[in-house]
């Protein structure tokens, strides 16, 4: 008998304080790839990309690095589009990515997609040659945050030291961040059918216009609007209803139906080129700022940021 | 009452749509001119001549759709299955579409040969 082989996803949290204990964590790690020819990826907020680079040295040249502010401003998108993307681009090789999608400054609101994003990888890179490392601030989250990785990662990395989680349970974390969105007071809302959908579009553009969206923006928005009631038309009971409104600078958009989502993974996987269907959730990812998601037995709700 | 309700609503009158989708042949070049919009209701329809558009035995077949108001992903979808069906050498221009179609294009299929676009 031979032991079944080990996983070979490996998706370590690195705890750290301060820039030192952030460069001696991450650094040996992007060297160590470097040199057993692994292709490596930094994706972490820009005053660490900088810190980064020039602890690199000659070596960041061989590095892709990625501002995760902008990449993965929305966490819906951070497995496709950052993630996968780059794993996918390299089939043959092992890769090594630092990916910090959690940063002191990420609101209330974007921290339960934050979270459930972290518990996705796991799924998401199942059986992949890959090694995600998530550094985590100690200074600078809550106990909770921290306490949340423990649950995120199977791994930690803490004083230098690996150690199997005691409390790795990512889909319980899914679960739990799957929070209820109740509908807003003064939100705008529209009942559609299939025969509607081109009317609930344009119910929402006008509106999301007169908070101030326009152009490419207003653009994505109508084709997000398309893609979640096309959703409920053909998946989610053929009925629902959209709202939205105006929220610190940003327009909100949601769509609720009676369907169920059962894929976690729905909207973060990548589509292949020759695939007629199945985009319309990556799309919704790509395109928005922020994407949260209820969904169970009683129907769905996705509701969407955009920023004016 | 929030800021941005005082000042007129932008004219988006050009968005409404009826969810509907005409399509004809091209008067003066090998290819179709559509009207109305993509979505789930016209899908059929888009699809359909995207089929006839890829038996049609010329170099270059036109798309003219500066009639189009709204092309939702899987009519982006549809379009970039057939052009990846077509043979080599054979391609399909798109004239005038919405700009989201372009960018759609872009984010799922860059650098996709066998289609051309001619913005508006």
């Amino acid at each position: 008998m031979t032991a079944p082989p080990a996983e070979p996803f490996v998706h370590p949290a690195l705890f750290y304080r301060g820039e030192q204990e952030y460069v001696d964590g991450t650094v040996p790690f992007v060297r160590e790839g470097l040199a057993a020819g692994e292709p490596v990826a930094v994706a972490v907020p820009g005053p660490k990309l900088d810190v980064l680079r020039s602890a690199l040295g000659d070596a960041a040249t061989d590095v892709r690095f990625i501002d995760m502010t902008q990449a993965g401003r929305n966490p819906g998108r951070i497995i496709p589009k950052v993630l996968r993307v780059f794993a996918d681009a390299h089939p043959k090789a092992r890769v090594r990515i630092i990916g910090e999608p959690i940063w002191p400054d990420r609101t209330g609101v974007e921290y339960p997609a934050c979270v459930q994003h972290e518990a996705l990888i796991n799924s998401a890179f199942e059986g992949r040659d890959a090694t995600i490392l998530c550094p985590y601030d100690e200074a600078g989250l809550s106990e909770q945050v921290l306490s949340d990785a423990y649950a995120t990662h199977p791994v930690v990395i803490s004083d230098g030291r690996w150690l199997d989680s005691p409390s790795y349970a990512p889909e319980r974390v899914v679960e739990r961040y799957n929070e209820p969105l109740a509908i807003v007071e003064g939100a705008e809302g529209y009942v559609f059918g299939a025969d509607e959908l081109p009317a609930a579009r344009c119910f929402v553009a006008e509106r999301a216009a007169r908070f101030g969206l326009s152009g490419v923006r207003l653009d994505d928005l109508a084709l997000v609007v398309a893609e979640l009631t096309t959703n409920s038309v053909v998946h989610g009971g053929g009925s629902g209803t959209v709202y939205v409104w105006g929220e610190g600078g940003q327009v909100v958009c949601e769509v609720r139906d009676e369907g169920e989502l059962k894929d976690a993974l729905a909207g973060r996987r990548p589509s292949p080129p020759a695939q007629l269907g199945g985009r319309g959730l990556l799309l919704v990812n790509y395109l928005m700022d922020l994407v949260r998601v209820r969904t169970g037995v009683e129907g769905t709700v996705v509701r969407c940021y955009v920023d004016v | 009452m929030d800021r941005a309700w005082e000042a007129d609503p932008p004219d988006v009158s050009s968005a409404r749509s009826t969810g509907t989708l005409q399509v004809r042949p091209l008067a003066d070049r090998t290819g179709w001119q559509a009207a109305g919009e993509v979505s789930l209701a016209t899908r059929t329809a888009w699809e359909r001549a995207l089929d006839r558009l890829a038996l049609e035995d010329v170099e270059v077949c036109h798309l003219e759709l500066s009639g189009v108001t709204f092309v939702d992903v899987a009519g982006v979808s549809a379009l970039a299955v057939a052009v990846q069906g077509l043979p080599e050498g054979r391609r399909i221009m798109i004239e005038q579409p919405p700009a989201a179609v372009g960018r759609v294009l872009d984010m799922f299929w860059p650098d996709l040969p066998g289609v051309e676009v001619v913005a508006r």
